[in-house]
């Protein structure tokens, strides 16, 4: 790999939105992805996370703006040519995939391989070995990915994710449907991608707390407009999550990286920031 | 990966033996060494008659299985097949007007209308189940139902106002069969089930990835809607030519892909193969039953599949989980 020059945006957007017949679904906004950034997007439900990372990963294309990697936008790339820089997580996927564990993280090396070889080369399999590897899951190598649980299925498609030597790791909500221990183990995993540099991250979630552990910076959207962009400390704020959510938060621990606990019993007061 | 692989040789050897066999059954059994002593009748029979059809029979099962296994990968459903989208149906009406209109008298003739009936049909319904996040599937299974029963009623339309010699030839031929052919369907099919098997082969690792989604598949690289025109034109032009010669051959493209996948492999580079060799065995071996089962009278070969794929189908949509 060469090396990576963070000076450079990796990802650039000017003004685009997306629209749906008359209705802006997203947008227009604008955002600088930076080349070892980790970026959480969260939001309410309905809010355009899933809209705005679909549009970063290229799938979809948008209603207008203009997308950019490295300063060179997205249509003079072939989706092929996009996929070897940008991997993609979806949240949603098909419920029964007749494939194992390594057939699905193999899939991850298809940008890279020849129509014309028959089998993967030597170096897929060592891409395909270090992605489980990094991702823990050696040992479920040759399971049927139906027989797997939540969390390990959620580990799997991070591994193929990661089998595409992204330059952009794209995740939309990868903890939601988990338990807590495997929540802790994506959220470890996530943040060894991060500290390893070789990838930028963009997460999608609703897990505050995970935002803030993991975030350089939170952008926060709401009914498609970018509310707020900014390090977790200046994003996360009760008074901010109160109207972003219209639920009431408490802030348990300030400083960096904030934490909060969001208040089932109280009653919301939507002006009690704007004092 | 190895277990496949013998599979496929199994299935392989089945072919082989269905080659040499098949041939050699028939409402009068006819013996290998006759037809190479001298016996002029019985090697009229098998060179002349068993022969290419049992070939014929072999290409055009393949070709319906690749077919069918195409469209149930890109569909992610195992109900897509050819006749089950209306890509048969349309083949079969592009191949009644070109009967009416005397276009038929050349096989291109026929193979071309054919081909655009299928290709027409094939569109509309992939337009009519398209959707922004992919294709619908129950909007495609009931579309193609109702390009069928389109195309199926305008064909009726038609014979109606056929004069009765065209309207028989019209009722034999939508029956499906490979009844009167010699080695000139062959040669004309045969090119169309390599070219089908060439096509899927190269987009094989495309197939593989869209077992996994096709919004997966789009992120890792797959260009959905160039494998879309490829596959669905692709499979028009060899469902048109196939229907110019043997008439709509419905359910082997439903019942052998699945069948094939359930037992052989998940993997395109093997079921690839697996469907032209299963395929054809399939079909040789239906329309051997089809000349023996009620000999001297033969039962059309469509009219046996559509026997056999009926329940299977019905099997298919109680147990689909």
């Amino acid at each position: 790999m060469t090396p990576v020059d963070t000076t450079i945006p990796l990802l650039t957007a000017q003004e685009i939105h997306w629209r749906h017949g008359d209705r802006t679904i997203l947008g227009p906004l604008d955002l600088e992805i930076g080349a070892e950034e980790c970026l959480m997007v969260i939001g309410p439900n309905g809010a355009g996370k899933t809209t705005l990372l679909r549009l970063l990963t290229g799938l979809l294309p948008p209603s207008g703006g203009e997308l950019a990697w490295r300063g060179e936008p997205y249509r003079q790339f072939s989706r092929r040519q996009l996929a070897r820089r940008i991997a993609y997580v979806p949240q949603v996927r098909p419920t029964r995939v007749p494939l194992t564990v390594e057939e699905i993280v193999l899939s991850g090396r298809f940008p890279h391989l020849s129509a014309r070889r028959i089998a993967p080369a030597a170096r897929d399999w060592r891409v395909v070995r270090r992605a489980l590897a990094q991702v823990e899951i050696e040992a479920l190598a040759q399971r049927p990915l139906d027989e797997l649980s939540g969390g390990e299925r959620q580990a799997v498609y991070i591994a193929a994710a990661l089998a595409q030597e992204p330059r952009l790791l794209i995740l939309d909500e990868p903890t939601t449907h988990l338990d807590p221990r495997h929540q802790r183990d994506i959220a470890r995993l996530l943040l060894r991608i991060h500290r390893g540099g070789e990838q930028a991250v963009v997460v999608a979630t609703h897990d505050l707390n995970f935002a803030s552990r993991l975030a350089d910076r939170v952008l926060a959207l709401d009914q498609g407009k970018m509310v707020a962009c900014a390090p977790p400390s200046e994003v996360l704020s009760p008074a901010h999550l109160d109207q972003l959510f219209a639920a009431p938060f408490e802030l348990l621990r300030g400083g960096q990286r904030p934490l909060h606990l969001l208040q089932i019993d109280q009653p919301i007061d939507l002006h009690a920031g704007d004092e | 990966m190895k277990k496949a692989s013998r599979k496929l040789l199994l299935i392989a050897v089945v072919w082989l033996a269905v080659l040499v066999v098949a041939p050699l059954l028939g409402s009068h059994a006819v013996s290998l060494a006759d037809a190479l002593g001298g016996d002029s009748t019985a090697a009229t029979i098998l060179w002349r008659i068993r022969l290419p059809r049992v070939l014929l029979a072999l290409a055009a099962g393949g070709l319906l299985a690749l077919s069918g296994l195409g469209f149930q990968t890109l569909f992610r459903n195992p109900l897509a097949e050819p006749y089950t989208l209306g890509v048969s149906s349309g083949a079969a009406l592009g191949a009644v007007i070109a009967i009416q209109t005397g276009l038929a008298d050349s096989l291109l003739g026929l193979a071309v209308a054919s081909f655009l009936g299928a290709l027409a049909a094939g569109a509309l319904v992939l337009g009519l189940a398209m959707r922004r996040q992919g294709i619908e599937t129950s909007t495609l299974l009931l579309a193609g139902i109702s390009i069928s029963l389109s195309a199926s009623a305008l064909i009726l339309f038609l014979q109606y106002f056929a004069d009765p010699t065209k309207t028989f030839r019209m009722v034999r031929w939508m029956m499906g069969g490979l009844a009167v052919v010699g080695y000139r369907e062959v040669a004309w099919l045969l090119p169309w089930a390599l070219g089908a098997a060439a096509l899927l082969f190269f987009l094989r690792r495309e197939l593989d990835l869209l077992l996994t989604g096709e919004e997966l598949a789009a992120s890792r690289g797959v260009d959905l809607s160039r494998l879309r025109w490829w596959i669905l034109g692709g499979t028009s032009l060899a469902i048109g030519s196939l229907v110019a010669v043997a008439g709509p051959i419905g359910f082997v493209g439903l019942i052998v892909p699945h069948i094939l996948r359930r037992t052989v492999s998940q993997g395109h580079l093997i079921l690839i193969p697996a469907c032209l060799l299963g395929g054809g065995a399939f079909l040789a071996l239906c329309d051997l039953a089809a000349r023996t089962l009620m000999a001297p009278v033969e039962i059309p070969v469509g009219v046996l599949t559509a026997l056999l794929g009926g329940p299977f189908f019905l099997w298919l949509l109680l147990t689909r989980r």
